[in-house]
């Protein structure tokens, strides 16, 4: 596995599947060896038709889908003294990001649903108004027929799915990385930094300790 | 070879096919239930459903039990399947109608008996309860030509290694490519699809015939099983060369390649037998399946380039169905 590791990447900026799935083990062992990180689980998925690593994370939103709901309850303990002091509840909306390596462009590529605790899947207004963070909506919005967020299906469960775009993703990773040292582990990392900022999902720090 | 046909005869034959279409009001949203008139349309194979949701809200607007729901709220299910709108209806005739495909073999005059029947192909549309296996359009479209313009780009990256074609494409002429491969709509008013339009547009990203693609978008869709639970398609992609070193038994129709190793054309047999060998246990002849594209079985000697460059649907992709003999 080390030997593996700290190989280069043979394809660079591309990744073959086997480099693919070499790193995305290597960052599932790194996850589950480190403590306390702000995603809830990871797990590496093995399909027919290649590797993926899901990771899911909650955050904590106001939902206001469920904000009446929530307003009848705390009428009905408006007597309980107690209930003063109680923090109210916040519902969490629940992301499962999937990255998977795309047939067509050789790179990862990174598909994500979003669930509120109860219901079920969400539209792309939820997206940015929930995971794309203030500081990259309008650049997002900005780019293609629709914006650098799309709908499609999702290529292991042919569910409907949010993807970024990874048509750019070679020549980005092309123009940051650096051929001559990168490995497929440092590879995922480094897109991970590159496309995961603008849907809110963060390396976390405790992978570089 | 007998019978050479240009690459463009081909094009233009695909862009001038036409399914006939009987669509439905969905009997639970209707107000006479199953007594509506049906919609009856020919319409291009390389089209998308939802172009037509607009003229079918209009047309069943008297019958329709919720007068609220709007032409974006439409979709479109064939015997209980709701149809994937962002593939061709012509890709969707091919996977779901289950009609034998033309072949060159079968007389004219000796046409299965059910083929009569089986056309015009009946299609059931709802204006509610959007099924939550299909994504949802929106009011303006977007979302369909979005999803046809990310297939476009999927397919220059496939043929040209870089996606600098189709991002350095002028927004009229991307959305030109869209409104190519529509029949009239209440934005682009016309009577058919769009060929020379298309091909002006397409010539822009397709490298000239003396360049070989780098690899051949191509999709292959495995057979449906009938009684599977879900109904999510099979489909099957893989980097495919355009040629491949030639075996010392094809010594004919070989090229050189520019290091001085012999290459051939790599044929739709032989991608068959090497990604599903189970299938397609020859590259020659179909024992157990047969390939089917726009409705016809497409010969196993065919060189992929040569289908891709001929037969695409209007994203630039051959979307190849596995149909299984007897």
């Amino acid at each position: 596995m080390a030997a593996f590791c700290s190989a280069l990447c043979s394809a660079f900026p591309f990744l073959t599947q086997s480099e693919f799935e070499g790193a995305c083990q290597d960052l599932a062992d790194r996850c589950t060896s480190a403590q306390h990180i702000e995603w809830s689980a990871i797990r590496l998925l093995t399909k027919p038709n290649g590797t993926s690593l899901r990771i899911t994370k909650r955050v904590d939103v106001p939902s206001p889908l469920e904000a009446p709901a929530l307003d009848l309850e705390e009428s009905q303990e408006d007597e309980d003294p107690e209930a003063l002091v109680r923090a109210k509840p916040q519902p969490s909306l629940q992301i499962d990001y999937d990255i998977l390596l795309s047939p067509t462009y050789q790179v990862p590529v990174l598909y994500f649903g979003l669930r509120w605790h109860n219901h079920g899947p969400l539209g792309l207004d939820d997206v940015y108004q929930y995971v794309v963070p203030e500081q990259y909506r309008q650049q997002l919005k900005s780019v293609g027929v629709m914006g650098g967020i799309s709908m499609g299906y999702h290529p292991d469960s042919d569910a409907p799915a949010f993807f970024v775009h990874p048509c750019n993703t070679a020549d980005a990773m092309a123009s940051i990385a650096d051929a001559q040292s990168v490995t497929p582990g440092s590879y995922l990392l480094i897109w991970l930094g590159l496309v995961g900022h603008c849907v809110n999902l963060h390396v976390p720090r405790e992978l570089f300790a | 070879m007998e019978n050479r046909v240009s690459l463009g005869s081909i094009q233009k034959a695909v862009w001038d096919g036409r399914l006939p279409l009987e669509i439905v009001l969905a009997s639970s949203e209707s107000r006479t239930f199953d007594k509506t008139d049906p919609y009856l349309i020919s319409y291009p194979r390389i089209s998308y459903l939802p172009s037509l949701l607009p003229k079918l809200r209009a047309f069943f607007s008297n019958f329709l039990i919720d007068p609220n729901s709007q032409s974006h709220d439409g979709w479109f299910e064939f015997e209980g399947v709701p149809l994937k709108w962002h593939y061709p209806v012509g890709l969707l005739f091919d996977l779901y109608a289950g009609i034998d495909p033309a072949s060159k073999t079968a007389a004219r005059d000796n046409e299965s008996p059910d083929e009569g029947s089986s056309l015009p192909w009946r299609l059931v549309v709802h204006f509610n309860d959007w099924p939550h296996d299909l994504v949802r359009l929106d009011a303006d479209g977007m979302v369909m030509n979005d999803a046809f313009i990310n297939s476009v780009k999927e397919a220059d990256f496939l043929r040209n290694g870089t996606a600098k074609g189709i991002m350095s494409l002028s927004k009229e002429d991307s959305s030109g490519l869209w409104n190519a491969v529509q029949e009239g709509t209440i934005l682009t008013p016309k009577n058919t699809v769009d060929l020379l339009s298309f091909q002006r547009i397409s010539n822009i990203l397709l490298p000239q015939l003396s360049q070989p693609f780098r690899n051949v978008p191509i999709r292959i869709f495995l057979p449906l099983l009938p009684d599977a639970e879900s109904s999510s398609l099979k489909v099957v992609q893989s980097p495919l060369s355009p040629s491949i070193p030639a075996s010392s038994m094809q010594s004919s129709q070989m090229l050189s390649s520019r290091s001085g190793s012999t290459l051939q054309p790599q044929t739709v047999g032989s991608v068959l037998h090497t990604l599903l060998p189970n299938l397609f246990p020859s590259r020659r002849t179909p024992v157990l399946a047969k390939p089917v594209l726009h409705g016809a079985v497409i010969p196993m000697s065919a060189p992929i380039e040569e289908v891709v460059r001929s037969s695409a649907y209007g994203d630039g992709w051959a979307y190849i169905v596995v149909r299984m003999m007897g």
